[in-house]
């Protein structure tokens, strides 16, 4: 019968102080999980999708608000600018490849983006397979022609041949029948990739010209959509330099000598990361280690009240010949037992939170992030709880080597 | 196989433990009687290592204990020593197995493998073969204590000592108990140090120590 089969023994005899203990351990461990792996899975999840793309070239205005709307497909788009931008950028000697994107319709809620067909044929870096694979159909190859992303598929239960209109904004319930004269035609369906293509329905970007155009004769104008009488206009334009390096060079002459604006995704993202959610984490991990010195003072005192209420016990096993480094150990065990079973109820707790948090992040942003990740953070606050439950268990422990084994089996 | 020799203990303001000679020799059952408070269980604790004296020599099986460090007092009492308590002082979480392997983990007497055949054939010759995975509060009174007597005697100890081990019995249960604890100790041929203040039981063993002027007072 070993030290650690004891221990166990003494908090399973007493189950409902033992469960609410781990519990309490769990639900600051379950929030340290959870915060460290949204955070990390979104951040990298995020670097991910706007690493594919070196320079997003928009309207003047929020470099984030840029990125998010053209890359992620969220927030709103900052305006137009002109389809000759658009040209000028292909020229320029550092473009490797550029692609329009046209945003400013919608379809049940899901983006219409307009862009062209050379698009699907980008190389995605490491990613193992692209964003815009096809699980059925076609690619778009003239106006008025419509590819699903999968999620978009099928919320707004769309197959291969249907029909659909556009309407104006980026919301559901907004303009609904604007385009209805001029209908979409489902040509492809995308696999699901985990990435914002998924709640996207792509287009050929003149699609949005003629609906533009068709809105011109009626003199009507609405938000996203250039006026410019001859430059059809362009939401951005996502670049691909010929190189990483040449961002920093080319993103200031982007912005020197064109009518528009340069953003860097990725710097974008860590600025918003370090900024705005940095402090938002910081502040969460601090509450999640509060909660676990909360539960800590609770192993101590739940252990300190076990070993008052124990003493003849601890009188018995001494006079039956155990030493006082076992007793002081059998207790140090029952804190770490308490503390281990916390960390396993606090990573099912972040499981069960990242996966619910998870979905709804999916729904909302398009991005899927796993399960409770180990990450070299986590490991180092799992190693600091381990460490706060043993520290926890040093006082009981020390009350428990202290046995009068003479008084204690004479005084109860 | 015990001797005390001018051995003193305080025992609190103006009184103190006093044995100034005692011996019993090995194999021998004795009883130490006398009232309550006469300090029949401090001799108990000095003799197995519970307590140790303030002045004076005890010397149990040719070896002084009173000046060992604590963990050659833990040894000492693990290997030499089997205690059987008035209130069984079973451990609530274990069952009648575990609690007399408790004692084989903690004296390490025997090989390990031996541990739990020689605890189930102990607890099957008190008669509890049927009742080993029975936890202490599931047992009778009687019971109890012949789970304890098993565990005291698990590690073969030479010397048994007993703090009024029939106190919380029944005078039926009480008899049957020390017919078998007895049966026992003459069976391995223990040393037992009995204490009790019941006239009746002390006259049950062999022999007996009166220990009505252990306590004295002293000046403060």
């Amino acid at each position: 019968m070993s030290i650690w089969h004891i221990a166990w023994s003494y908090l399973w005899n007493r189950k409902l102080t033992t469960a609410m203990t781990i519990i309490s351990v769990g639900l600051g461990v379950g929030l340290i999980s959870t915060v460290e792996t949204l955070r990390e899975e979104t951040e990298r999840r995020f670097a991910e999708e706007g690493q594919a793309f070196d320079l997003v070239v928009g309207a003047k205005g929020n470099p984030l608000q840029l990125v998010l709307s053209t890359v992620y497909f969220i927030d709103t788009p900052t305006g137009n600018i002109n389809w000759s931008d658009y040209e000028r950028l292909l020229k320029e000697e550092e473009v490797k490849d550029a692609f329009p994107v046209s945003i400013g319709d919608n379809y049940a809620g899901y983006r219409i983006i307009g862009t062209e067909a050379k698009l699907f044929d980008f190389p995605w870096g490491s990613r193992e397979h692209s964003p815009f694979e096809l699980a059925e159909g076609n690619r778009f190859s003239k106006p008025m022609e419509a590819v699903l992303g999968a999620a978009a598929a099928e919320g707004a239960k769309l197959k291969i041949g249907d029909t659909f209109s556009g309407a104006h904004g980026l919301t559901a319930g907004f303009g609904a029948g604007d385009h209805a004269k001029t209908p979409y035609t489902v040509v492809g369906i995308l696999k699901r990739s985990g990435t914002p293509n998924d709640r996207a329905i792509f287009c050929d970007i003149r699609s949005t010209w003629m609906l533009h155009a068709h809105e011109d004769d009626e003199a009507d104008t609405h938000e996203g959509h250039n006026d410019a009488a001859h430059d059809p206009g362009v939401t951005a334009v996502l670049v691909k330099l010929y190189s990483p390096a040449l961002r920093f060079d080319f993103k200031p002459r982007v912005n020197k000598t064109y009518n528009a604006m340069a953003a860097v995704p990725v710097t974008v993202i860590q600025k918003l990361y370090e900024q705005v959610l940095g402090t938002a984490r910081m502040v969460l991990m601090a509450i999640g280690y509060l909660v676990v010195v909360i539960s800590a003072f609770s192993i101590m005192i739940g252990l300190y009240m076990s070993i008052l209420q124990r003493k003849r016990d601890l009188a018995v096993m001494r006079a039956l010949g155990a030493s006082r480094g076992e007793i002081f150990g059998s207790v140090i065990v029952e804190a770490f037992w308490v503390t281990v079973l916390g960390l396993g109820v606090g990573w099912l707790f972040g499981t069960v939170a990242c996966y619910v948090l998870g979905a709804q992040f999916a729904k909302r942003v398009g991005l899927y992030i796993s399960a409770v990740s180990v990450t070299p953070d986590l490991i180092t606050a799992y190693s600091a709880v381990v460490l706060v439950g043993l520290v926890a268990g040093i006082l009981p422990a020390w009350q428990a080597y202290r046995t009068d084994v003479a008084r204690d089996l004479a005084e109860l | 196989m015990v001797k005390l020799e001018g051995v003193r203990r305080k025992l609190g303001p103006g009184v103190q433990f006093h044995c100034e000679d005692f011996h019993a020799s090995e194999g021998v059952q004795l009883a130490l009687w006398g009232p309550s408070g006469c300090g029949k269980s401090t001799m108990l604790n000095l003799i197995s290592g519970l307590l140790r004296p303030d002045s004076g020599v005890i010397r149990i099986d040719g070896k002084e204990i009173q000046g060992l460090k604590e963990g050659q007092l833990d040894e000492f009492r693990a290997q030499r020593v089997g205690f059987v308590f008035q209130t069984f002082n079973l451990l609530a979480p274990f069952t009648a197995l575990q609690n007399v392997l408790l004692g084989m983990r903690f004296a390490d007497v025997l090989p390990a493998k031996e541990w739990k055949p020689k605890a189930t054939e102990i607890l099957e010759r008190v008669g509890l073969g049927h009742r080993l995975h029975a936890k202490p509060a599931t047992l009778s009174v009687g019971e109890r204590q012949r789970v304890a007597i098993a565990r005291a005697l698990a590690n073969r100890p030479k010397l048994i000592v007993a703090d009024e081990p029939t106190g919380s019995l029944d005078p039926k249960t009480s008899d049957a108990v020390m017919d078998l604890f007895l049966e026992l100790v003459r069976e391995k041929s223990l040393t037992l140090l009995l204490v009790t203040h019941e006239r009746s039981i002390a006259e049950r063993l062999p022999d007996l120590f009166d220990c009505s002027r252990l306590v004295e007072e002293v000046a403060s």
